[in-house]
């Protein structure tokens, strides 16, 4: 396998280990983009003149040691290659979320002290100079794509290229190149490698600074964890400001030597990933399900023949597959009929979703359905989950293959010390763990316990089999009026595993019930209206048909039945529920930035309905003026039917899957 | 706006049309700019269509001189026209919905195509080479425009925001140095709009494209024109640069009716 490590020389920092590749296997693909239709390959050596290029070029523009180097934009191989660059020159990098609105980004530039911007393209140029005087520290914004930016004349802006052309020219005399090559050599592991700005879920987004040393340590464990090797090749999708991209992609494929390929452009994705066929994948539930979904949608559209070899060989995967994936001993009719629903259904979906090569696939961020998963794990992709934190440089838990389940996030991770404090919230010290929050030494301090764990601020236990199990945030679970415990992304989870229900706001805290308010999947309820001969002009409609509602009565009453199933939760069945009249939207602040649900924010907002789910009115209305993040101010009217649930009797001892 | 200069790329000098007894326009006399984007703006029926379609050689003038690129022409046909450096865009979208966007935009590089049907077909030597080199300006296009999700995609299943820079696509995709749009942004929403109004200027800008526009929607046309021709049945009742025609009564009356 090999990886730079093991190729002699220092390898503490991320500037060394390329190098390393660079000379170790130089000529094996390092990058691709597609661009202009066509897949472009850089090889590691490439990579390593391009990324010493920008690095010398960020020099003459006097970038120095310790300053703060924004990254804002998109998966584009310059702009990974800008990270690097600056490592290389002791600078910290700091990648932003691109489809932060302006004032966002002000806010987070602003604390980050960045003095040289990299940007994606002219948007976000232009999102930067309408708040450039907010930003004194900024000398220069330098911009990759220069579609749209040829008549700009602001001070300081300048194209990339111009830059890394400017570096080639200086690197060709010779001093600049033995100066950077004593630069990559003064980088310590101690350096601080990298600052990742948190999604925000609860509260200000604060700059988690990362060490290369501990960076390189944590990814190499997690590598030789699921034996990646140089031959691995992932579709780099994922927001270069999340911690997930720059570990899985970046450091997991710097420490590995393995290939990288981004896509052509975000709506490309899906197409990219069938025409790369990553060995190495992770996606959200989400993503998963969407998937799923369309496969869903897709076959009901199919032939007969086709829907029946669908039904069947899924009949067997179902049956055997799992069973199969984790080595358990099944007979061999079994193995004979899974062979060839391999041959007939699997193979052919796998390839048509872009998993055909996949050894090792993730998911994590929320929890996932175990009927989801299971379909996945059953049709042969090796999909497990992990449990992370931006904190801890991604890996706290991490399933082994063949140790795989839906409802749990997995043992530790290799050299993670995982613990439950008494209060239940789970506590970790990791290889990767991050040195401290940028310029907030106080809420480095209050993240942390004296003897040196970080505190997740999630609740949790271990099951039997040592797998940690993820119940809710320690601070969302609350309990109702009686007592009984209320873990509200619990129930959300369980309302969300119905493909027709895309997002769910459970309440309960401090009252006399659980309700919920609950979003619809517009792809397949909307699938469902087209069959059904329901018409609909919009959203809200559909919304609000009583027809949907007798779908999501349904769901709510199932959820309810699974409830009553377990002790700890049978009293904390919905009694009540509406569907919201609006989709939940991050640029309305309702979600985060990484789609998860702003309690809070919707409380305050939504407190006519909630008014209405309490005060035993058969619908409420609500109506509103709200200010989007970028200033403009839009209206949000609507009425929303209230309906009461059926509470099950608690079971007695019955455990339900 | 900047960027346009002072040669006149196209002259159009007291021209009259019509067809049969109705007079669809009437001694109407403008000029285009190399380099500028020129709005052709009325109230329906005001002949502005037949405007682009004299412009283009798909109707043919009673009265009146047509100068173009300097020569004065007596009829002309519009793959003629089209042969001249003159692409346009219509009302309703004329795409072939069966085919992909990647498809529909290589066909506006069909007058460039050198090679014979017989060497296309073979696909080799010559031909490939050429197939290689359109190729790369529909990606070009294509990135231009933004629509990479959708290069394999039959356009007949596109939404019709869509399909309009689909064949936006087409026009740029001849190169041509005169580009008549015809209610580039008709049944667009605001945000489509703001797209189509960029890709316009870049046209301009990046591409040194000449534009002729008819457009409804006002807000867009005073924004993205550097001069704006006014026509009511038929007849050039202003001609001036945005603000002034913004100001002029007789366009205000127009729009809004004598007696606003």
């Amino acid at each position: 396998m090999g990886s730079a490590r093991a190729d002699g020389g220092a390898s503490d920092t991320f500037a060394k280990l390329l190098r390393g590749h660079a000379a170790a296997r130089g000529d094996r693909p390092a990058f691709r983009h597609k661009d202009f239709g066509l897949w472009q390959t850089w090889t590691w050596a490439q990579v390593y003149q391009e990324t010493r290029a920008i690095a010398a070029g960020l020099v003459a523009l006097g970038l120095g040691r310790g300053e703060t180097m924004a990254i804002v934009g998109g998966n584009r191989p310059k702009l990974y290659w800008s990270i690097t660059a600056a490592q290389m020159i002791g600078a910290v990098p700091a990648p932003f979320y691109a489809d932060a609105v302006a004032d966002e980004l002000a806010n987070l530039l602003e604390h980050s002290e960045a003095t040289v911007i990299v940007a994606q393209d002219q948007e976000q140029v232009d999102k930067i100079l309408s708040v450039r005087d907010r930003l004194p520290r900024v000398r220069a914004i330098l911009y990759d794509e220069p579609r749209g930016l040829a008549d700009y004349d602001d001070p300081g802006l300048v194209a990339l290229e111009a830059v890394m052309s400017k570096g080639r020219a200086a690197l060709a005399e010779g001093a600049a190149a033995a100066d950077l090559d004593r630069r990559i050599d003064e980088g310590k592991g101690s350096d601080a490698s990298v600052m990742l700005y948190t999604s925000g879920t609860t509260g200000r987004s604060k700059g988690v600074v990362l060490s290369a040393e501990r960076s390189i340590a944590a990814a190499t464990d997690t590598v030789a964890f699921d034996r990646l090797t140089d031959r691995d090749e992932v579709l780099a999708y994922l927001p270069l400001a999340w911690v997930g991209d720059h570990y899985l992609n970046y450091a997991q494929g710097y420490v590995a030597g393995f290939c990288m390929a981004c896509p052509e452009s975000a709506d490309t994705a899906a197409n990219d990933l069938r025409e790369i066929g990553p060995t190495y994948h992770f996606a959200p539930p989400r993503v998963f399900e969407a998937l799923l979904t369309r496969v869903q949608i897709r076959m009901e559209d199919a032939s007969a023949v086709k829907k029946w070899l669908y039904r069947h060989f899924m009949d067997v995967a179902k049956r055997w597959g799992e069973k199969i994936a984790n080595g358990e001993a099944v007979p061999l009719s079994a193995r004979i009929a899974y062979g060839l629903g391999e041959l007939v259904i699997y193979a052919p979906l796998k390839n048509a979703l872009g998993f055909s090569r996949i050894r090792v696939a993730y998911t994590a961020g929320e929890a996932i359905g175990a009927e989801l998963f299971a379909f996945y794990r059953s049709i042969g992709l090796n999909l497990k989950q992990l449990y992370g934190q931006t904190e801890a440089f991604l890996f706290v838990t991490a399933q082994a293959d063949r140790a795989v389940r839906s409802d749990a996030v997995g043992p530790p991770a290799p050299h993670v010390d995982l613990r439950i404090a008494p209060d239940g919230e789970v506590q970790f010290k990791s290889p990767g763990q991050f040195v401290g929050y940028f310029r907030e030494p106080e809420k480095t301090a209050e993240a942390l316990t004296p003897d040196g764990y970080v505190k997740t601020g999630d609740a949790g236990y271990f099951e039997p089999d040592g797998q940690l199990k993820i119940v809710d945030r320690a601070a969302d679970v609350g309990r109702l009026v009686d007592g009984q415990l209320f873990a509200p992304k619990y129930i959300e989870n369980k309302l969300k595993f119905f493909p027709n229900i895309r997002e769910a706001v459970a309440l309960g805290d401090g009252r006399d019930f659980v309700t919920a308010m609950i979003n619809i999947e517009l792809a397949s309820v909307g699938n469902w209206a087209e069959r059904n001969n329901v018409s609909y002009a919009s959203y809200q409609e559909l919304a609000g048909h009583p027809r949907v509602y007798d779908m999501i009565e349904t769901h709510v009453d199932a959820v309810n039945r699974a409830l009553a199933a377990e002790p700890m939760m049978a009293g904390a069945q919905i009694r009540r529920f509406l569907i919201l009249p609006k989709e939940l939207d991050a640029d309305d602040g309702e979600l985060t930035r990484t789609q998860k649900v702003r309690r809070r924010f919707i409380a305050e907002r939504y407190a006519p309905l909630i008014d209405g789910l309490y005060g035993g009115a058969a619908e409420a209305s609500i109506s509103a003026e709200i200010t989007y993040e970028d200033g403009r101010k839009g209206k949000l009217a609507g009425t929303s039917r209230i309906v009461d649930a059926k509470p099950h009797p608690r079971a007695q001892g019955a455990r339900a899957a | 706006m900047t960027g346009a200069s002072d040669e006149i790329l196209l002259d159009v000098e007291n021209v009259s049309l019509s067809f049969g007894g109705v007079r669809a326009i009437t001694d109407v006399s403008f000029d285009i700019r190399r380099g500028e984007i020129r709005a052709i703006i009325g109230p329906n029926g005001a002949g502005k269509t037949s405007m682009l379609n004299v412009i283009n050689g798909f109707y043919h003038p009673q009265e009146g001189r047509i100068t173009y690129r300097g020569r004065t022409r007596a009829r002309m046909k519009p793959h003629e026209a089209a042969r001249q450096g003159v692409a346009r865009t219509f009302q309703n979208v004329a795409l072939f919905k069966g085919m992909t966007t990647l498809d529909n935009i290589m066909t506006g590089r069909s007058l460039r195509m050198k090679r014979g049907l017989f060497w296309q077909a073979l696909r080799h030597g010559p031909a490939l080479a050429e197939e290689i080199e359109h190729r790369r300006v529909c990606e070009e296009i294509i990135d231009f425009l933004e629509i990479e999700h959708i290069r394999r995609t039959p356009v007949g299943a596109l939404p019709y925001g869509l399909q309009k820079r689909v064949e936006l696509g087409r026009a740029l995709a001849m190169e041509p140095e005169l580009l008549l749009l015809d209610e580039p942004m008709a049944g667009m929403n605001l945000e489509e709009k703001e797209d189509m109004s960029r890709f316009i200027v870049e046209a301009k800008l990046q591409r040194g494209m000449t534009v002729a526009l008819i457009e409804h929607d006002i807000g867009v046309v005073m924004d993205l024109s550097d001069r704006v021709l006014v026509l009511e049945y038929g007849r050039r009742i202003a001609d001036d640069v945005p603000d002034v025609v913004k100001a002029d009564p007789k366009v205000i009356d127009a729009y809004l009716g004598v007696g606003h």
